[in-house]
């Protein structure tokens, strides 16, 4: 072999070594004893996705006594690209939910609360994934799917935290949902959907204690191509830590039923 | 083999589970399953799956069966027998005015259940009932009553049940008990952890196993805080932490359930409890049913989010108020 | 035996062992024994919601005005399991409804029986000895 030949040879090696060590390996995550990526644990997210998913500075709550306690903090969105692609007709409903959001906001009256959303709120969830399906049990007002690993067949109806079916894809679990009704939104900032919501969400652990979390939202209803939003979610690694209960419906009764109180000396 | 197996559809044979239940009689708890060696990918006994506790036993043995623990094979296939008759809605709901159960297959004639040759659910005291409140208790519920008294059945949403104003049903327990009707639950079970997801009204008991003691006394829930372990093949959970509003037949805050969950077979978890609450009975008391597979899944009940029923009761209540109101005015000389 | 339960002891919270516990229940307040119904009319949505589904359905009086009516009826969960699905009541579908009305006199009431024009029971027909399950509206 001439020395020309010698020495691309050991230039192609070097550039293949260092083109490998400039691209980090992809974080595996531990296996379950059934072989797939172990996702269990109580996660959290960390962002004010719940308050609006996209950019939005601080402002004034809307309860004057609460002050500072109930402001509204300011955030960068979770949502690529910045914008929510809604038609016209929509943008203008998106603001008209926003100008009435203090009763009309789902969250409010401790509806449930829908996927993405029940994700981000600001209370956390807990994986327990079987073999045959993975359930997601959120704090919040007891919020709970059961994820199939297998076709569970056609949704007979709409719910509110939809259909789900799950598949693993490498390292993510991949979650399609359909069957959603038109009641929830993506946020306290009035963002929504109709019935013909679809959600592919994608869960990848990221590190021990870290997932990275992607929504593709899709609805022809409503907007005018899918868009995605995606954030990282934390595991709660504190000794014994434990899913409350959050009933939060009596919270709510004044709200909705108050109007209907019998009223004293009638 | 079942003796009692019958097919109507798909959903609706039953299973025995006689003998497990016989063996139960000399050592409440130890339930021999030596014949269920299924386990879930990190090695727990496999309760997963979906589960009905529908049963015709009542919880506490009838008056004319005093001393009588057991059926016969005949007189059981007599109570099933009894039993394959659905129950209008006056008889469940007590009014005629209600939609028909059965029509919407919500009669527990259309969901399978165990067979199960004992008179009661109650195995402990052995004279099948639940043993007498303590003085304690009787006052507690006394002055229960009395603020209720102050309250009419309607002025709002808190003179109306847990059930119905959809914050909790009674039979989600612990102790879990089955409820008129979508008595299902599922469980699923993780490393460390097993899961009971009630479907009405969509709670989940998450029980870690993993040792760590209770939740300190001033966080309590509903359903209580709950902590599991296996002693061979027996899921046994520990229940305290229970919150003020807890009132599981007289019970209170402080009351403890001891749970016991043993796979008999394919189609059978024998559900056992122990309830002790020396602030409410003078002794603890147990109780044993079989839960049944059922075929899944656990379907949303969003009960909350539909309790149309509560606007409606609220808003008569109001009307008729005033409709009274008016009428008195009207009699009244002015 | 047969007990019929109090309002005053539900409102106690107290749970009557001889019967098994009721999630919740209206005990007949809100719909009235002394106002019976009976409906013919067209079914315009089935709300497959709990812990009561409804069918709302437009009724035609004598005078040809049209009402639409909204009848109560079970939580779907069990016709789920069996099969049924928000199509097996589409609209359009004539129904007749036996039930009672809302104490208030609204246009709402609870319906006790369910059949199609044929006389043929909707879902898995009522309790009521020698009801033929409807095998005929699964879709």
């Amino acid at each position: 072999m001439s020395w020309r030949a010698v020495l691309s040879t050991i230039v192609a090696i070097l550039l293949g070594a260092i083109a490998a060590g400039a691209q980090p390996t992809p974080y595996k995550a531990p296996r379950t004893a059934d072989g797939h990526p172990d996702l269990n644990g109580i996660w959290q997210a960390l962002n004010t996705a719940n308050w609006d998913i996209q950019d939005h500075s601080t402002g004034a709550g809307a309860v004057v006594s609460l002050g500072a306690a109930g402001a509204i903090p300011p955030g960068q969105g979770v949502v690529e690209g910045g914008e929510i692609p809604y038609q016209p007709w929509a943008l203008a409903k998106k603001k008209e939910n926003f100008a009435k959001r203090l009763t009309a906001d789902p969250e409010i009256k401790c509806y449930l609360p829908g996927v993405p959303r029940a994700t981000y709120l600001p209370l956390p969830f807990q994986i327990i994934q079987g073999a045959r399906s993975v359930m997601i049990a959120y704090e919040y007002a007891d919020a709970v799917r059961n994820i199939p690993l297998s076709n569970p067949g056609e949704s007979p109806a709409p719910a509110w935290m939809g259909w789900s079916v799950g598949r693993w894809d490498g390292d993510t679990l991949v979650v399609d949902v359909t069957s959603f009704n038109e009641d929830t939104w993506f946020d306290r900032a009035g963002d929504f959907h109709s019935d013909a919501l679809h959600v592919v969400e994608r869960y990848t652990p990221r590190s021990p204690d870290t997932l990275i979390y992607e929504a593709t939202i899709e609805d022809p209803k409503v907007f005018t191509r899918p868009w995605k939003m995606s954030m990282p979610l934390y595991r709660h690694v504190e000794k014994n830590a434990q899913l409350l209960e959050f009933k939060c419906v009596e919270y709510a009764e004044e709200l909705i039923y108050g109007h209907l109180r019998k009223k004293p000396g009638k | 083999m079942d003796i009692f197996e019958k097919s109507r559809a798909s959903e609706l044979f039953t299973s025995v589970i006689a003998l497990s239940l016989l063996c139960a009689i000399a050592a409440p708890g130890q339930v021999a399953s030596k014949t269920w060696t299924q386990r879930t990918p990190d090695g727990q006994p496999d309760l997963e799956g979906y589960w009905s506790n529908v049963t015709i036993t009542p919880l506490e043995r009838p008056a004319e069966l005093a001393g009588k623990e057991f059926y016969t094979q005949q007189e059981l296939a007599d109570q099933e027998k009894k039993a394959e008759v659905p129950r209008s809605a006056e008889e469940i709901a007590g009014t005629i005015a209600h939609y028909d159960f059965h029509q919407y297959g919500l009669d527990r004639t259309q969901t399978k259940h165990g067979l199960n040759v004992r008179t009661s659910l109650i195995v402990d005291p052995p004279d099948g009932k639940i043993p007498p409140l303590t003085p304690e208790a009787k006052k507690r519920l006394a002055k229960l009553a009395e603020e209720r008294k102050k309250i009419g059945p309607y002025d709002g949403p808190e003179s109306r049940g847990l059930g119905e104003r959809c914050i909790v049903m009674a039979h989600e327990g612990p102790p879990m008990l089955p409820p008129a009707y979508n008595a299902n639950l599922q469980i699923q079970q993780g490393p460390g952890y097993i899961a009971i997801l009630h479907e009405e009204i969509h709670d989940t008991r998450i029980i870690p196993l993993d040792g760590r003691p209770h939740l300190g006394p001033n966080i309590r829930e509903y359903l209580g805080d709950s902590r599991g372990h296996w002693e061979g093949n027996t899921l046994v959970v520990d229940t305290t932490n229970f919150n003020d509003k807890t009132n599981f037949h007289g019970s209170g805050e402080n009351m403890h359930v001891i749970e016991r969950f043993t796979r008999v077979d394919a189609e059978t978890i024998l559900y056992q409890f122990t309830v002790e609450d020396p602030t409410t009975w003078t002794r603890p008391w147990s109780a044993e049913l079989p839960m049944t597979k059922i075929k899944g899944p656990i379907y949303e009940f969003a009960c909350h989010e539909g309790n149309f029923d509560m606007v409606n009761n609220l808003t008569q209540a109001r009307e008729q108020e005033a409709k009274a109101a008016e009428e008195a005015a009207k009699k009244s000389p002015k | 035996m047969r007990t019929i339960i109090s309002v005053a002891a539900i409102s106690a919270g107290l749970l009557l062992t001889a019967l098994p516990a009721l999630p919740h229940h209206a005990f007949g307040s809100e719909f009235d024994v002394s106002k019976p119904l009976k409906l013919q009319g067209t079914v315009t949505k089935w709300e497959l919601v709990n812990p009561h589904s409804w069918i709302r359905m437009d009724v035609k009086g004598p005078d040809g005005t049209v009402v639409n009516w909204m009848i109560e009826g079970g939580s779907p969960n069990s016709l789920f399991r069996l099969g049924f699905n928000k199509n097996s009541l589409p609209p359009g579908t004539e129904i007749i409804v036996e039930g009672y009305q809302a104490k208030d006199g609204s246009n709402r009431g609870v319906g006790a029986k369910l059949t199609f024009t044929d006389g043929r029971q909707l879902f898995l027909g009522g309790s009521a000895p020698g009801a033929n399950p409807d095998d005929g509206s699964k879709k």
